[in-house]
């Protein structure tokens, strides 16, 4: 019998690699064995979630084999429509296994950090671009043709005209997607957001939609559209989506650790680049000061992963700078800030409909514009102190989040009708059409400063009171 | 969402580009360009899909629309996507530089694939790439079709022409 090569998931349960009969999983087999792969197994999928869920410390290696999976399933779909071999098939399964590749510790949170400092090795993307087109991983993925880990870099990075194949990487029914959202689920150990994941699958066909650039028309693209058997599932999936976000992407708890992790480590790698190293509680040659010195080597940027800040906590908890002193036990100990909900008291104050209204959004911008300067004060005053007030603002559309470009069908869910054509599905679910942008807007401030609570109850309660006409 | 001083830099490129801009795209390419040029606001930027993006700008607009300094309406396209586009009332800034507004108009006037292609050309170009154009043609086969590709190599000559405090990169 071929070698298989064999993972047991609590998601898929048994994912293997053909490494015998399939060159493409015989190379993949041995990526999953080089350093940059295996530094995911100590970046944690989901950050601080598991302050709220404890259950939630799942790795982004076994996550991304999860979605090297799920795209196989995926190309199963595409072969019915399109039977003829595409090297892009190749490409895609090995840009599902790689997208992630990048990822620093406490990935979303270390890319505010980069984003501060304009540090290129924070940004996921270009550090997975990389890793794919230079190093281990690209020697390996090499042995597929000498332009393969280039081809794979751009599929990740989604360059490129986009097809049916990119769709597997990145889209409404992309891989990564179809994994995360019920690992997530499965890791956190919540009972809702679930998905028909089977039925949907079933249903997925391969769909030619219009799309363009603002008002400029470009030539049609295929995608993944859903029969129309599956509308019900397709809703599921829309709500499922929206529903992770407040309780587990954006829970309270797990937004403020963020914020408390993103100070942490401003002041530390501030210090560090001011060559006040001993202040930081970090020896000279922590993966940390290494990185902060010279940010712009790859080297150091795959030398940090979770567990590296989560050891350094302690030597900074005793750091003789009381910001990253306090901020660091903090981390530490879970002792968190305490967190008032800006919308969820605009809604008590005025009524449930107007907490992400565009009346509550102006008032928001206010009452943030109002607390910086407050910070500003503040921070004038006592330079080395932690901030007394934290800030957090989000925002997520009932669809993928947008960035750039025009809504459009490429970034909608379509929905093959009766009469053959494609429906966008808000057209055909009243409970999709209804959904509205979840918006979020908290300030963290320390237990026991009562002084930082009063002031921002103060603005809080001064920008409500000047409620738009 | 970005501070407040960000959200009016946010305004003013729409106010410099005669007072409305059609397109997220070309708002963010209108805004890279202004830095390019070294008549920007302050936006730091980052190679995207659609080319040089900065996150800063789009929080930044969305703040200056919760201030109402902008206002983002949403329109059907020929193709059936939506598109927003930017207004603003914001009076005139006496001290800007001149080259600002000549070119923020000469961008607002363009079409919105080839400043996409313009841009995505002049970004690889700071990224030190050889070819930035033949660069872009690879990243975007389907946009560089038809045309356009030259009709942006026009466009960034004219936009190259305008006198900036920063001269655009030769490529």
């Amino acid at each position: 019998m071929p070698k298989q090569q064999r993972i047991r998931d609590p998601l898929h349960d048994l994912i293997q690699f053909d490494v015998e009969r399939s060159q493409l999983e015989g190379v993949l087999w041995r990526v999953l064995q080089t350093r940059p792969f295996q530094r995911l197994r100590r970046i944690k999928q989901l950050g601080f979630s598991d302050f709220v869920y404890p259950g939630a410390t799942h790795s982004r290696l076994l996550h991304s084999v999860g979605v090297f999976h799920t795209a196989r399933r995926l190309m199963r779909v595409i072969e019915k429509y399109l039977p003829a071999k595409d090297a892009r098939v190749d490409q895609a399964l090995a840009a599902a296994l790689v997208h992630d590749l990048g990822h620093g510790p406490f990935s979303h949170a270390f890319e505010k950090i980069g984003e501060r400092f304009d540090l290129k090795m924070a940004n996921h993307e270009a550090v997975s671009d990389m890793l794919i087109r230079n190093g281990e991983v690209s020697d390996v993925l090499r042995d597929m043709g000498s332009g393969f880990a280039n081809d794979v870099a751009d599929m990740v990075s989604g360059s490129g005209t986009p097809t049916i194949y990119s769709a597997v990487v990145s889209s409404q029914f992309d891989a990564d997607r179809l994994d995360y959202m019920r690992r997530d689920r499965l890791m956190v150990g919540s009972q809702h957001a679930g998905i028909d994941f089977e039925w949907l699958v079933e249903n997925l066909e391969v769909g030619e939609v219009q799309h363009g650039v603002d008002e400029t028309s470009l030539k049609p693209v295929q995608t993944f559209v859903l029969g129309r058997k599956a509308i019900f599932a397709a809703e599921a999936y829309v709500l499922g989506l929206f529903q992770l976000y407040p309780t587990v992407y954006f829970h309270k708890a797990t937004r403020g650790a963020e914020k408390i992790y993103t100070e942490l480590l401003t002041r530390t790698i501030t210090l560090i680049k001011d060559g006040s190293i001993e202040k930081t509680g970090l020896p000279k040659t922590h993966p940390l000061v290494k990185f902060a010195q010279t940010p712009d080597n790859i080297d150091c940027a795959l030398s940090l992963d979770d567990t590296v800040i989560w050891g350094g906590l302690s030597l900074m908890a005793d750091s003789n700078d009381k910001w990253i002193g306090s901020l660091a036990e903090r981390l530490r100990d879970r002792k968190l800030y305490k967190c008032i909900d800006v919308r969820a008291k605009i809604a008590h104050d005025k009524d449930d409909g107007a907490a992400s209204s565009s009346e509550a959004d102006e008032v928001c911008a206010g009452v943030r514009d109002e607390i910086v300067k407050c910070l500003d004060e503040w921070s004038a005053k006592s330079p080395d102190e932690p901030p007394r007030i934290l800030i957090d603002e989000v925002e997520r559309s009932p669809y993928k989040e947008l960035t750039e470009g025009a809504k459009g069908p490429l970034s909608q869910i379509n929905i093959r009708t009766e009469g053959n054509h494609l429906a966008d599905l808000s057209k055909r679910s009243n409970v999709v059409a209804a959904l509205k942008t979840y918006k979020a807007f908290r300030l963290y401030h320390a237990d026991g400063d009562e002084e930082a609570r009063r002031k921002v109850m103060e603005i809080v309660d001064a920008g409500i009171s000047k409620w738009p006409a | 969402m970005a501070g407040i001083d960000y959200a009016h830099g946010a305004a003013a490129i729409v106010r410099d580009a005669g007072g409305h801009i059609v397109g997220r795209t070309k708002f963010q390419k209108i805004a890279f360009f202004l830095e390019a040029a070294g008549v920007g606001s302050g936006f730091p930027f980052r190679y995207k899909h659609y080319g040089p993006y900065s996150e800063l700008l789009a929080a930044a607009a969305q703040h200056a629309a919760a201030l109402r300094l902008i206002v983002e309406n949403e329109s059907v396209a020929a193709w059936g996507g939506q598109y927003s586009t930017f207004y603003t009332q914001m009076p005139a800034d006496p001290s800007m530089h001149p080259a600002r507004a000549r070119l923020a108009q000469e961008m607002a006037n363009a079409d919105a694939v080839e400043l996409e292609l313009a841009a995505t050309a002049a970004f690889l170009a700071y990224e030190r790439f050889p070819d930035p154009w033949a660069e872009t043609a690879r990243r975007k086969p389907e946009k560089a079709e038809g045309g356009r590709l030259e009709r942006a190599k026009q466009l960034y000559l004219r936009l190259q022409q305008i006198p900036a405090p920063h001269q655009l990169p030769a490529i």
